[in-house]
């Protein structure tokens, strides 16, 4: 079974973060009450004629720009018709012929190997109504009805479950950068259709497609099952059909669906109501200007500046922090990175609260990250003045002195204690002397129990070494 | 050929979602042949340019700024549609989504 090679391409929906709707201009906004947003054009009332969105076409630009696309200037639409309760109109105004973005690329990783995954295009359309089914009646609700819509289509450029996963994640980190969508599988923001094949050839197969799968690590073991079902299939004699399938979660397998529409059947004709619209040069300059620093370009900077792989992962996995750090490139990065994910994230996990919804400001990060790096005070006091410098506005200062924590710094007095731990510790002093690193970070956490973590670390280090060295 | 197939008729029929019946299968077999080979005089002229003309008029079009919304109230919607319940437009179950 193994000589098997499984092909795998993905068409993934999302919905993209505009105020109003594509083609009408009622507002945007689902998932709470029930048909509020909505309007003649949604409804596809007679006399109404649609408009586009010029924010729907620069978001289009702008995702076309982050996966590498060539841009189709001439923006035209075109009408994919069927009957279905969820589209009044009878037809969904989508980009057949000529769509926004082309030839595109994303980069993905597997254990260790580097992959790139083609994009076959991009294309700009509009949402159908969401329906909620009962035993004899459906139910609909138009307000997610003409939600603006981009389509990824990728090549059948992935080649197991892995890759397949691979891709999702960075297009999901990609749109997320990007800032177009909210990229939500369990909410319908970001759905996915994939196509699997098998072929013990390099002739690709006869592919099905398995559509709507929740959850990104769905998808993984969707194209597993679905690809071992078509591999027993072509074992026993039968031939693969070019269906439509659904992917059970429970059973973990494919169900075949009802056969819909395909191709052809679309009966696809140009919009005649939406004349043609020609991107400028100036349209892409001003989509570029809105274009953040995108993750891969994050991560190689988080890492030379010596933050570890796991934790530079984590920043991008949470856009929030890493933006936080924009602007802060300056500071002892490592030390910012480990307090955001670490003592804050707490925070805001406990809260419930995103860091811009907290008292703390960049400037106080920048001010406790360098208290830290330059030893006055400690990771002790950062955890007990933590809820503090989130939840008010008083400075760090003002919370030290209010929270009646001593950062020690006469030296005097740090002197004494270290001399007292030296001659309390000779042992360590010896293995000092031996090279034993460790003994040095010994000694120092005695002296910060000595003093309830209160003394300044630097100088403690500095008074540490010179007493050893003695 | 003069007439469309059976298969062919039905096919179409679906597609719009309605039935038909034998005899009228036999009349659109006829009729909608009629019309396939009308619009087929189409082809025969002449055409400079290959590029499609989708409209007559020669205007790009306006984007429409994201900005201002505007809505219509349920209650105005409720006349056009064929049954409610509570908020939601109510339709035949849609098997097989």
């Amino acid at each position: 079974m193994n000589d098997y090679k499984t092909t795998v391409g993905i068409e993934v929906h999302c919905e993209l973060k505009t105020n109003a709707k594509m083609f009408s201009d009622s507002l945007n906004n689902y998932g709470g009450v029930a048909n509020v947003n909505i309007n003649e054009i949604d409804f596809a009332l007679p006399g109404t004629l649609p408009t586009i969105n010029q924010y729907g076409v620069e978001l289009g630009i702008k995702v076309a720009l982050v996966l590498n696309c060539e841009i189709n200037k001439k923006v035209v639409f075109d009408r994919k018709n069927y009957f279905y309760p969820d589209l009044p109109k009878g037809y969904q105004i989508t980009q057949a012929r000529n769509p926004i973005g082309v030839n595109g690329y994303v980069e993905i990783e597997v254990d260790g190997q580097k992959k790139k995954i083609g994009i076959h295009d991009i294309h700009l359309e509009e949402d159908t109504c969401k329906s909620t089914h009962a035993d004899t009646k459906s139910y609909l609700d138009f307000n997610r009805n003409g939600v603006p819509l981009l389509e990824i289509v990728s090549e059948p450029d992935m080649n197991s479950p892995e890759e397949a996963m691979a891709y999702l994640e960075k297009l999901k980190e990609l749109l997320l950068y990007a800032n177009v969508s909210d990229c939500k599988m369990e909410e319908g923001s970001m759905r996915c259709d994939v196509n699997v094949s098998v072929s013990k050839t390099n002739q690709l197969g006869t592919r099905t497609e398995t559509k709507n799968i929740g959850s990104i690590s769905s998808v993984g073991r969707a194209i597993s099952s679905e690809a071992i079902r078509q591999i027993q299939e072509l074992e026993q004699g039968n031939v693969i059909h070019d269906e439509t399938r659904r992917y059970d979660e429970k059973q973990d397998r494919t169900i075949l669906m009802r056969v819909k529409e395909t191709g052809n059947d679309y009966r696809y004709f140009p919009e005649p109501d939406l004349p043609s619209y020609i991107i400028t040069d100036n349209d892409i300059e001003k989509v570029k200007e809105t274009l953040e620093v995108m993750p891969d370009k994050r991560r190689a900077f988080y890492l030379e500046k010596g933050i570890s792989s796991v934790n530079s992962d984590k920043l991008i996995q949470n856009k929030q922090l890493s933006d936080f750090l924009l602007g802060l490139e300056d500071i002892d990065l490592v030390i910012a990175s480990n307090l955001l994910l670490g003592d804050i994230s707490s925070y805001l996990n406990k809260t419930e609260k995103k860091i811009t919804e907290t008292s703390l400001t960049k400037d106080k990060l920048r001010e406790v990250t360098t208290m830290l790096s330059t030893g006055e005070i400690t990771n002790k006091v950062f955890k007990d003045i933590v809820v503090d410098l989130m939840g008010t506005n008083l400075s760090i200062k003002e919370i030290i002195e209010k929270k009646g924590i001593k950062t020690i710094s006469d030296e005097n007095a740090l002197l004494e204690i270290v001399t007292k731990v030296i001659e309390a510790n000779p042992e360590s002093v010896k293995d000092y002397h031996e090279g034993k690193d460790r003994a040095i970070k010994y000694l120092m956490g005695q002296i910060m129990k000595e003093t309830k973590g209160q003394a300044n670390a630097a100088i403690v280090s500095r008074l540490l070494q010179e007493e050893l060295n003695k | 050929m003069n007439k469309l197939s059976r298969e062919e008729v039905l096919h179409v029929a679906h597609l719009a979602r309605i039935k038909v019946t034998d005899e009228e299968i036999e009349k659109y077999q006829i009729d909608l042949k009629k019309l396939l080979d009308d619009v087929d005089k189409i082809n025969d002229i002449e055409v400079e340019s290959e590029e499609l003309l989708v409209t007559p008029v020669e205007q790009d079009s306006v984007l429409r700024s994201d900005q201002e919304t505007s809505s219509v109230s349920f209650e105005e919607i409720k006349k056009n549609v064929p049954a409610v319940t509570g908020n939601f437009v109510e339709v035949p179950v849609m098997i097989g989504e």
